[in-house]
């Protein structure tokens, strides 16, 4: 909400400046800005026009002539709407507007002085047709710009948080700033007089209205509202639109209780406050159809709908310039049936906005009986009040609220004494006494949403008494809380591997459209958001490869095309989610860099490759202790089938690495050499928060590593023999190792060093072991005995072993 | 010409041959001309004996004394010609010590996650411990038992991502991390909680996916005072000792009374710019005392235990702290962008 600076000085005498009265709203708690009205324009003024021609030459254009008081002046406008005797804001040579300075210009053979100005081209409206016909009680021949206040008035515009409905109003901000500086809020009293010839006939069948109040007002003229009313709506970025419905905004403005103005003759029969039926329409003041349901709460007539309450009225039973006789609305309605409504809807108005957060039941009466004043004032000189019904049936009794000192203290952490405390609040006209061990409030109703408990006390104290001067302290945090530490640390040192070994961070969405998974042939993830935002983030991801393949493309776009990168992030099912690590891999391996210059390459770097990707995913398990792995080719439908594996851990299948499929490389358009993997971060040892020994390492949380505890370190010397073997083509290298190393304790360590294939579907495997006795030194004799007695034994296990040359 | 000037003359002549001897090949001829078994010296040394005694014994020792002299001139001379080669043969392998490095470029860390793992370290180092809470998360959890009933004006302030599994939203904040520990541990509690949060917002300064982190400390004897000096010490090592805070009343749900808390703005120290919108405030994180409803949903009591909770948005720190102009750029994985921190 904006409203102009001057105008809540008429509620509260304030001498300090609107830069200073924001500043401490915004340090007790409402959030605001000051800016300043328009721009100030030199030679604007205010004219009379004197008469209107058509131009005789041009169509669309009319020669008028027009006075200040002092000199006739000659404009030709495009205006339609310009008349005789009407009052207008005239640009004179020399004025600025929108950045052009205006001259005397020809059009045709006549000549124009000047330039008749719109709410637009004044920058009060962004939209507006016609030029802007000022009311009549505006003077001729003075400074435009002072008029309007123009670079000159002050707007505070208020972002208020969804408990503090009663500061959007003039009068709920005079109050907040009367508190604020302790100054006393002024106020006045509307002197109507309302008969009893007409009673409106309203009854409310609804228990979601609480208070409704209808008033007939005959006789009344439509014209344009006064000077002061329509600059006060237009600071306050509202459009005049004519006196009934510009008093209704004014003092939804000034007061906060909406009022809305029906055409009493357009009403057919008894008014009735009810719910909605089912399927019901209505056709609302902004030319929309809406559909309504028994939830909604709407005022009707005999024929139906004709406002949907606390809303938006009906164009049936709309003011207009024929208007002569009006009822007018002052209610309360309930603020969640409203906000779902309006939310269902798609309306926000004025009126919604204020009834989602609270409206003063108490003040409506006084506050409409102030728009009645106006309207027996500004709308025709025969208007009168003629009856009146108030629909109250439960007035409002204020809750008692104690507040303790003690909880202050214990909530602020300094004490503040009781009276200093019902000084506090009784300035922010919440009345309150001062009792044994603290104090005690009647909440009123403008506060009754917001203030229900002692707590709700200690924040007005605390925010009036000022927060920021409250001195800091520490906290006192106990050494005997569990460090629940150990997955953070384990990610930490997870991502430090990956980037230390040249692997870039990135971070996706966790949305995931259907394209993407149709082109994997992947089934659709089994989480899918109801309301997404667009297609592409319809789903929530249930791996992380598909967002990688995304990520490569974003990449060659930019001719980027070594790409290495991972992320670690959930991932979604419908009865769990767990963390996943994604890898993605194309191009070089990024190699070579110069402290002097970043951007260098160095020619010899190397493409990914099966066993590079191998590696890299293995020393990762092996940072954290897993052992016992297995690998089995992937049956995955986006890999290839021959250049990927499955990892499984304890015989549980924890994810895969491997080369993208050719066709779904193609599919997707990504390079074919581009190497993917998945882990299940879930065989982390995340409940493990103690640091326990286990399997002769030390697990610690801190560190989330394993550290093996001390062995004995080798008294005897190694010998080292190379063996080479003949196997069948299609034996596996882990079977020869496997075999090795089950057939001999002696065995220390196995290195490949050489394999080749031979004719007749044989290949020859070359190792080099490693064999060690811990209890002496092996002799030649030794290692050749147990060479044989290996042989013997693998030869009947392992297709087609024997021992070359 | 007596046998004595002889030998004077030919220790002369070696001395002149073997400084001006370029390669160890002529200095072993040399060496073999004068010392060898048929060299000079030795010639000389076989014509003693037409010599008497006396001279004999004068001549041996002159003649001993010039081979010692041919020696060690010769042995300086291969040291020098040795130390020649070596220096020739290293010359030859010379690298560009400018060359680039062969060796794996290091890989980069996410700017997010570096400056989360930042945050988390200095609440660890206060004794903070981490918790963590799924994304799909208990309505109940993300709304009802922080205190934001439905229909409630504040359920409009994070606009939600339904999905389709009943009674589940995509949590829009890390707070139910609060309920979910206080419902696991009894207080004292003091956690910090880091992940991803959803809301249904898209433009250059909201994104439907962000980074948040939820800060909970509850414990008898917490005050306003100690969620004032925990914030203030936590962003003055995250922004620099130099910045001020603020702490302006505000309203969340869940925490009573509330407060946004501003620092003064780090581009322009306080006096006004574009960032700040001239306020020479910037807006950080939101924070508050917990709410007693908050506390009596998950049973701990009010009047006994006190407690603050604060949030902030990794992105709008790492935008403020590290410059970087549009939050959508974190997402899109280029690595033009990843690469630069
Ligand atoms: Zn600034």
């Amino acid at each position: 909400m904006k409203v102009p600076y001057s105008w809540i000085r008429e509620f509260v005498d304030i001498d300090k400046s609107a830069e200073e009265v924001v500043d401490r709203l915004n340090e007790t708690g409402l959030e605001a800005i000051v800016e300043t009205f328009g721009e100030y324009i030199p030679e604007l003024t205010t004219v009379r026009v004197l008469s209107v021609k058509k131009h005789p030459e041009r169509d669309k254009l009319y020669i008028c002539e027009a006075t200040d008081g002092r000199k006739k002046y000659q404009i030709i406008t495009g205006a339609d709407n310009v008349v005789e005797n009407s009052i207008v804001l005239m640009a004179k040579v020399g004025a600025k507007i929108n950045g052009i300075i205006i001259k005397e210009r020809n059009f045709g053979s006549y000549k124009s002085e000047g330039m008749f100005l719109s709410l637009e081209e004044l920058g009060l409206a962004d939209t507006s047709e016609g030029i802007w016909l000022l009311p009549e009680d505006t003077p001729i021949g003075v400074d435009g710009s002072e008029l309007l206040g123009l670079g000159n008035e002050k707007i505070i515009e208020i972002d208020i948080t969804p408990n503090r409905g009663d500061a959007l109003s003039v009068k709920g901000l005079a109050r907040e700033i009367g508190a604020i500086f302790n100054i006393k809020r002024k106020d006045y009293k509307a002197n109507v007089l309302i008969l009893d010839e007409l009673i409106p006939n309203i009854s409310v069948d609804t228990e979601k209205c609480y208070r409704y109040r209808g008033v007939i007002i005959r006789d009344i003229e439509i014209k344009p509202s006064n000077l002061d009313i329509q600059l006060k709506l237009l600071k306050s970025g509202q459009k005049p639109i004519n006196n009934i419905v510009d008093i209704t905004n004014y003092i939804l403005l000034q007061e906060g209780q909406p009022l809305h103005a029906f055409d009493l003759d357009k009403i057919k029969g008894k008014v009735i406050v009810r719910n909605a039926k089912d399927g019901e329409k209505i056709l609302a003041l902004d030319g929309n159809e809406y559909n309504l349901k028994g939830t909604d709460i709407v005022i009707a007539d005999e024929n139906g709908v004709i406002a949907i309450a606390g809303i938006i009225g009906g164009e049936n039973t709309k003011v207009d310039e024929n208007t002569k006789n009006i009822l007018l609305e002052a209610a309360n309605f309930d603020y969640i049936s409203v906000r779902k409504t309006s939310k269902r809807l798609g309306i926000s108005t004025e009126s919604s906005y204020r009834f989602e957060r609270g409206v003063d039941i108490e003040s409506l009466a006084e506050a409409q009986d102030k728009a009645i004043e106006m309207i027996l004032k500004f709308g025709g000189s025969n208007s009168k009040a003629v009856g009146q019904k108030d629909i109250y049936p439960n007035p409002y009794t204020p809750k008692k609220i104690r507040l303790r000192e003690k909880t202050v203290e214990r909530v602020i952490g300094v004490n503040i004494s009781k009276e200093e405390c019902a000084e506090i609040l009784n300035r922010l006209e919440i009345p309150t006494s001062v009792i044994d061990d603290g104090t005690i409030s009647k909440i009123p109703a403008f506060r009754s949403l917001d203030i229900t408990r002692e707590i709700d006390l200690v924040e007005e104290v605390g925010r009036l008494k000022g927060f920021n001067d409250i001195p800091e302290d520490y906290p006192r945090i106990s050494i005997e809380i569990d460090k629940n530490i150990s997955y953070y640390q384990f990610e930490r040192r997870s991502r430090d591997y990956f980037i230390d070994n040249g692997v870039n961070e990135i971070i996706t969405y966790s949305f995931v459209g259907e394209d993407i998974y149709k082109d994997l042939g992947l089934p659709l993830p089994e989480i899918e958001i109801t309301n997404y935002l667009t297609k592409d983030f319809r789903f929530m991801r249930d791996n992380l490869t598909v967002s990688l393949i995304q990520v490569i493309k974003e990449n060659l776009r930019h001719q980027v095309k070594d790409i290495s990168v991972f992320e670690i992030s959930s991932v979604f099912f419908k009865d769990y989610e767990e963390i996943r690590l994604g890898i993605a891999l194309t191009g070089k391996t990024v190699k070579g860099f110069s402290f002097t210059n970043e951007n260098v390459s160095y020619n010899t770097t190397k493409s990914w490759d099966f066993l590079k990707v191998k590696g890299l995913i293995l020393n990762y398990l092996k940072l954290f202790n897993i052992k016992d792995i297995n690998l089995n080719y992937s049956k995955k439908a986006y890999l290839n089938p021959y250049e990927s594996a499955d990892i499984y851990v304890n015989g549980k299948e924890i994810g895969y690495f491997g080369k993208i499929h050719p066709k779904i490389a193609e599919k997707v358009e990504i390079p074919k050499d581009t190497y993917l993997a998945e882990l299940k971060l879930k065989y982390v040892p995340r409940e493990l928060r103690e640091t326990v020994l286990k399997d002769g390492y030390i697990y610690s949380i801190y560190t989330n590593a394993y550290t093996p505890i001390f062995k004995d370190l080798p008294k005897y010397p190694s010998v080292k023999r190379d063996l080479a073997f003949e196997v069948d083509e299609d034996v596996s290298v882990k079977e020869i190792f496997e075999g090795l190393r089950k057939e001999s304790n002696l065995i220390e360590n196995i290195r490949l060093f050489d394999i080749f294939y031979l004719n007749n579907n044989k290949k020859s495997v070359a190792v080099s072991v490693e064999f060690r006795d811990k209890n002496k030194s092996l002799s030649d004799e030794d290692v050749n005995l147990e060479v044989e007695n290996i042989l013997q034994k693998l030869r009947d296990k392992i297709k087609g072993l024997k021992l070359r040359g | 010409m007596g046998l004595k000037e002889d030998l004077i003359k030919l220790k002369e002549e070696a001395k002149k041959l073997i400084g001006s001897v370029k390669d160890k090949k002529s200095l072993d001829e040399i060496r073999v001309k004068y010392l060898g078994k048929k060299g000079e010296i030795k010639k000389v040394l076989k014509s003693l004996s037409k010599l008497s005694p006396d001279e004999r014994r004068e001549i041996g020792k002159i003649a001993n004394d010039i081979k010692d002299e041919i020696e060690k001139l010769l042995k300086d001379k291969l040291a020098i010609l040795k130390e020649k080669e070596l220096e020739e043969e290293l010359k030859k392998s010379k690298v560009d010590i400018h060359l680039p490095a062969d060796w794996v470029e290091l890989g980069h860390q996410h700017i997010l996650t570096k400056t989360l793992q930042e945050i988390v370290d200095i609440f660890i180092a206060m004794g903070f411990s981490v918790e963590e809470g799924p994304e799909v998360e208990r309505e109940e959890y993300n709304f009802d038992m922080l205190n934001i009933p439905k229909d409630h004006p504040a359920r409009d302030m994070q606009d939600t991502f339904f999905i389709n599994k009943e009674g589940y939203v995509l949590r829009t904040h890390t707070s139910p991390v609060q309920i979910r520990t206080m419902l696991k541990n009894k207080p004292p509690v003091a956690i910090v909680a880091p992940g991803r949060v959803y809301r249904k917002d898209m433009d250059p300064t909201h994104t439907p996916m962000f980074h948040q982190i939820e800060g909970l400390l509850v414990d008898e004897n917490i005050t306003y005072r100690d969620l004032k000096g925990t914030l203030q010490k936590f962003l003055q090592e995250v922004f620099g000792k130099n910045i001020k805070i603020r702490l302006r009343p505000s309203y969340f749900p869940f925490t009573e009374p509330s407060f946004e808390v501003d620092i003064s703005c780090t581009i322009c120290s306080g006096l006004g710019c574009r960032v700040c919108k001239g306020t020479g405030w910037l807006e950080v994180l939101g924070s508050g005392m917990v709410d007693p409803n908050v506390f009596e949903a998950v049973g701990i009591d009010p009047e006994k235990y006190t407690g603050f909770a604060f949030g902030l948005g990794i992105e709008r720190i790492a935008m403020l702290k590290y410059r970087v102009p549009d939050i959508r750029l974190f997402y899109y994985g280029d690595l033009r962008f990843i690469k630069q921190f």
